[in-house]
């Protein structure tokens, strides 16, 4: 089960490297954040304890449905342009990630032989991470940008279940909350951006160099 | 409960109260008694009057006890001139900003002093990532463009360089693969003990994650963009918090994984990791003297200089490493007074370039003496604490295996120096302005403390108390390094 | 070969070719409930391909013989990829180890002879409409390979019979493989049969048509053929795709048939929706589209070789 969704988890990826769009990154997000629920989920089916489901509902609220609504909000609110604006060919981007999904699969199967680990989502939480990072790069617009961060912090989360750590439920739970704060943080950033500059890009943020 | 009470549930009280309150006063007052207490528990902890014993996932040793005290001297020092700042003229924008100044600061106390107590790597990354939270918002203080583009760099920098080092966490829960380690938790105290049992592949890589995730944080090249622009952008209070308490808790992350690989076949790897980040920050530091022409940026690559020779002692071992743990003090204490006089100077001049500044000797007696002093104190001049220091890293240096490191940090620092010296006499004395003849400058809150911390960092150089000592020692101990 | 299979195969074909014209207008008229018309017939495509019998061939006279023989090629190449495949649980009538090559390069074959008759006859919008097929068939040939190919490679078989028999849906992770090749192969279909976020067949611009602007001069009996290859395409892509759901049924054989044309009727509502719901990309973004579907197949294939 937890291979099914982390083959689906990579396949978003994908979709993520070919969208011109914004609103379709933040659809992305929120399909992930509904596979990482589910895959919380997934040992209930064995037992289930009330307790349990804190960490799941959590991530659920966060990830699922204040996230996305509120970047939908700042899309709305600071009528945003509904394409990415990438800095390289979508084609070559996604050339990118299907190399860096080669190299990543390899590694982590090199790895496996040596430490137990789950290869699939080990390597698709890699690829999220890589992918997260790319978007950063290969992206102007400033809430892509945020939404690239969130790729990588889903990426990680999925990483985390793979190599079977189960911190307590309470840093879990003050994990989800900084990265809530610092999307409210960032997003709270941009309106100041909006009123402040012209435009989302990276490239009005050129004030401080030496 | 007493200790966790002081330490960490009363800032965050504190918070909540200053959040309540309207009044900027009480919330200053409110947040100098919690600093005040702090600073006395954490001064009682360290001279070991109390032997503290917290809950969950926190404890103490001999680092977090030096660390803590750090953290909340700096602290204390912060809020008390706050205020007398918080009434400077800023622009209607900024007014607004203010409510919620001693707020943050609270939180960043209960912030910090979680990630420097925490036992646990998953507590430290929480409570790392808070601490940025809460002082992103203070770096955007002015409300202008500049500090609105310092926070969203170091916000964003921060954050993705945290994640990787989340990353590192979970590497180093898959080195405890296959030892009694496995499916434990992720307490830092039973990895110490277990070390030489994990897995060096994934140790390495645990370290080189972690390492260069918060290095984004420390501030260390190559890095360190963010970090420069926030600490040269953010109100001097806020600068000197970040540069004197913030970096070190990054910095406390690296040294407890580092602590780890003490006693493993990855020593080496990591040490020469330490050494290759340390020299990288001097070099940079070392280029961007030449053509810096605003001065806080310039405070804020001396930080990374000093960032760079920290960890380079903790790399090079020894006596250096004692050396970079003096450091550490004294590079708070001196970071202080520089980030409060420069802060004196901006209001003053209302830029932040070095061509806009002249004859502050003339012009404010008290701020451009004391800013040479503390000048003098950072460029490793006796009798301040810092020539000891380094003395020390130096004297490591030499007597270590890679002796050719000190003739390339000697070079660097000689000319850091010089381009420091040359621009900032340019702003002490030069040319004075007619226009700027206003009245002289009265004796504030602030150079007060300025006095007080350089006479700190003078005393403990010079005395250097046993206590301290003996703490370091234990450190040292704890590292597996004799002197 | 027993004489049931070889009856089994010449059925399926007979099936395939008799019921392709149906599927497209199974189709067509999905796509006009979906926009709220009543649409035409089911039977509307016979009608079109009867018309077409009925008309005068007429070449153009810069033409060579190219163009009077690709249509005859262009038919027999689909036929014969066509006898390829199993429907069903039957047999199919050419059935050999690597056969999956075959069938890649019949429809290649097929491709390569429409391209070359649409720039023997000299007329710029074919040529035109000739190098955008065979710019597209560049990306649109590794999905193939990389998805049907990663099943052979999982399966161990190289024949397109053996592969679908021997998908066992037991194994959770091959019901992932399932997922995510059906997804690509929807994509191939859409790209080799010109269908709607590629290539729009009832635009009636000729500077935006693929497939469409190639035929422009071909009339009567050729005309015929070309369709009539095109409808047999996509219902093979169809099949291609319908037959990973076989496992499904392995016991029983009735259900497998249900599951089948269940499958078939699914696909065709998908294809009706995709139509419906989506404009033609811009030329330049199909490039992407296409390899999206490569990268899925190698995802999976790295999947499988990497977590054995």
């Amino acid at each position: 089960m937890q291979n099914i969704l982390s083959i689906l988890f990579c396949l978003s990826l994908f979709y993520l490297a070919v969208t011109p769009r914004v609103k379709a990154y933040v659809a992305v997000l929120r399909f992930q954040g509904i596979l990482l629920t589910i895959l919380l989920m997934v040992p209930f089916v064995e037992q289930f304890s009330v307790f349990a489901v804190i960490l799941p509902a959590t991530l659920f609220i966060i990830k699922v449905i204040i996230i996305p609504r509120y970047i939908n909000k700042i899309i709305l609110e600071l009528d945003i342009k509904r394409t990415i604006e990438p800095t390289i060919q979508q084609f070559n981007f996604l050339l990118l990630v299907i190399f860096s999904f080669i190299v990543i699969f390899l590694a982590s199967s090199i790895l496996s032989l040596t430490t137990n680990i789950e290869t699939i989502p080990f390597a698709s939480g890699f690829a999220a991470v890589t992918v997260g990072i790319f978007i950063i790069i290969f992206r102007k617009k400033l809430i892509v940008h945020v939404c690239g961060f969130l790729v990588l912090e889903n990426g990680i989360f999925l990483f985390g279940t793979a190599v079977a750590s189960d911190l307590p439920i309470m840093i879990e739970i003050g994990v989800l909350l900084d990265v809530f704060v610092v999307v409210f943080l960032m997003g709270i950033a941009l309106n100041r951006i909006s009123s402040t500059f012209e435009g989302f890009d990276v490239t009005i943020l050129r004030r401080l160099k030496d | 409960m007493l200790e966790f009470s002081v330490l960490i549930l009363i800032p965050l009280i504190a918070a909540v109260v200053c959040y309540l309150i309207k009044s900027i006063r009480s919330q200053y007052v409110i947040s100098l008694i919690v600093g005040a207490f702090h600073l006395l528990f954490s001064f009682i902890i360290f001279i070991g009057l109390y032997k503290p014993n917290l809950p969950f996932f926190f404890s103490t040793d001999s680092l977090s006890k030096l660390f803590l005290l750090i953290l909340s001297n700096v602290y204390f020092w912060v809020v008390l001139i706050s205020f007398s700042y918080l009434k400077r003229p800023v622009t209607l924008k900024a007014q607004e900003g203010k409510k919620y100044y001693f707020l943050l600061l609270n939180f960043y106390l209960f912030a910090n002093t979680a990630a420097i107590l925490s036992n646990h790597f998953g507590m430290y990354w929480v409570a790392a990532e808070a601490t940025t939270l809460s002082v992103a918002p203070l770096i955007y203080y002015y409300r202008n463009e500049e500090s609105l583009e310092a926070m969203w760099k170091y916000l964003f920098l921060v954050s993705v360089g945290i994640a990787f080092a989340f990353i590192g966490i979970l590497f180093l829960t898959l080195s405890a693969n296959g030892t009694i380690m496995e499916g434990q938790q992720l307490f830092f105290s039973e990895f110490v003990k277990n070390a030489a049992k994990l897995n060096p592949v994934w140790l390495k890589a645990s370290f080189i994650f972690i390492f260069v995730g918060l290095s984004t944080k420390i501030g260390i090249a190559p890095m360190h963009s963010g970090d420069v622009d926030a600490t040269s952008n953010a109100p001097s209070p806020i600068a000197a918090l970040m540069s004197g308490s913030l970096r070190i808790t990054a910095l406390l992350g690296v040294m407890r994984i580092f602590q780890i690989l003490t006693p493993t076949s990855s020593y080496e790897f990591a040490k020469l990791i330490l050494i290759i980040g340390g020299l990288l920050s001097l070099i940079v530091a070392f280029i961007f003297m030449f053509k810096v022409n605003n001065y806080k940026r310039l405070l804020a690559y001396s930080s990374v200089e000093h960032l760079g020779i920290i960890t380079l002692g903790i790399g090079i071992g020894g006596l250096a490493f004692a050396g970079a743990m003096f450091h550490t003090i004294y590079n708070s204490l001196n970071k202080m007074v520089l980030f409060f006089t420069a802060g004196n100077i901006h209001s003053r001049f209302k830029t932040r370039e070095v061509n806009g500044v002249s004859a502050v000797i003339n012009l404010m007696p008290w701020t451009g003496w004391l800013f040479l002093l503390s000048f003098f104190a950072i460029s490793a001049i006796p009798p301040f604490g810092i020539f000891f220091s380094e003395l020390m890293i130096f004297r490591g240096m030499l007597f270590s295996d890679k002796p050719w490191i000190l003739a390339i940090t000697m070079f660097l620092l000689l000319f850091i120096f010089i381009n420091m010296g040359r621009t900032l006499f340019q702003m002490l004395y030069g040319e004075k302005e007619e226009k700027n003849i206003q009245e002289k400058e009265s004796f504030e809150i602030i150079h007060f403390a300025a006095i007080v911390l350089l006479i700190l960092l003078i005393a403990i150089g010079i005395i250097s108390p046993g206590i301290l000592q003996e703490n370091i020692l234990s450190i040292s101990k704890d590292f597996g390094i004799r002197l | 070969m027993e004489l049931t299979s070889i009856l089994q195969g010449i059925i399926s074909l007979v099936l395939i070719l008799g019921l392709s014209p149906l599927f497209v207008g199974l189709v067509n008229k999905q796509k006009a409930i979906f926009t709220g018309r009543i649409g035409a017939s089911l039977l509307q495509p016979y009608y079109e391909l009867m018309k077409l019998i009925k008309k005068e061939t007429i070449n153009a006279t810069s033409s060579s013989f190219i163009s009077a023989v690709t249509p005859m090629i262009n038919f027999i190449a689909v036929v014969i990829a066509a006898a390829m495949l199993p429907i069903s649980f039957a047999h199919p009538l050419i059935s050999f180890e690597g056969d999956i090559i075959l069938f890649a390069y019949m429809l290649g074959l097929a491709r390569f002879f429409q391209v070359l008759a649409a720039m023997d006859i000299g007329s710029s919008f074919e040529g035109m409409g000739a190098a955008r097929e065979a710019t597209f068939a560049v990306f649109a040939e590794p999905i193939f390979f990389f998805t049907v190919g990663s099943i052979a490679f999982i399966s161990g078989f190289t024949s397109i019979y053996d592969i679908y028999h021997s998908i066992r849906l037991d194994n959770l992770s091959f019901v992932v493989f399932i997922i995510v090749c059906s997804i690509s192969v929807f994509i191939l279909a859409v790209t080799e049969c010109s269908r709607m976020p590629v290539d729009d067949p009832n635009t009636h611009l000729e500077l935006t048509m693929i497939h469409e602007v190639m035929i422009l001069d071909n009339s009567g009996i050729d005309l015929f053929l070309y369709q009539y290859s095109s409808y047999i395409k996509l219902f093979i892509y169809v099949i291609l795709e319908a037959s990973f759901f076989y496992p499904f049924a392995v016991q029983s054989y009735t259900l497998g048939i249900i599951i089948f044309l269940v499958v078939i009727f699914i696909l065709s509502a998908a294809l009706a929706a995709v139509e419906t719901i989506t404009s033609r990309f811009k030329m330049k973004n199909i490039p992407h589209y296409l390899l999206f579907a490569t990268a899925i197949g190698i995802l999976n294939l790295l999947i499988y070789t990497f977590t054995r």
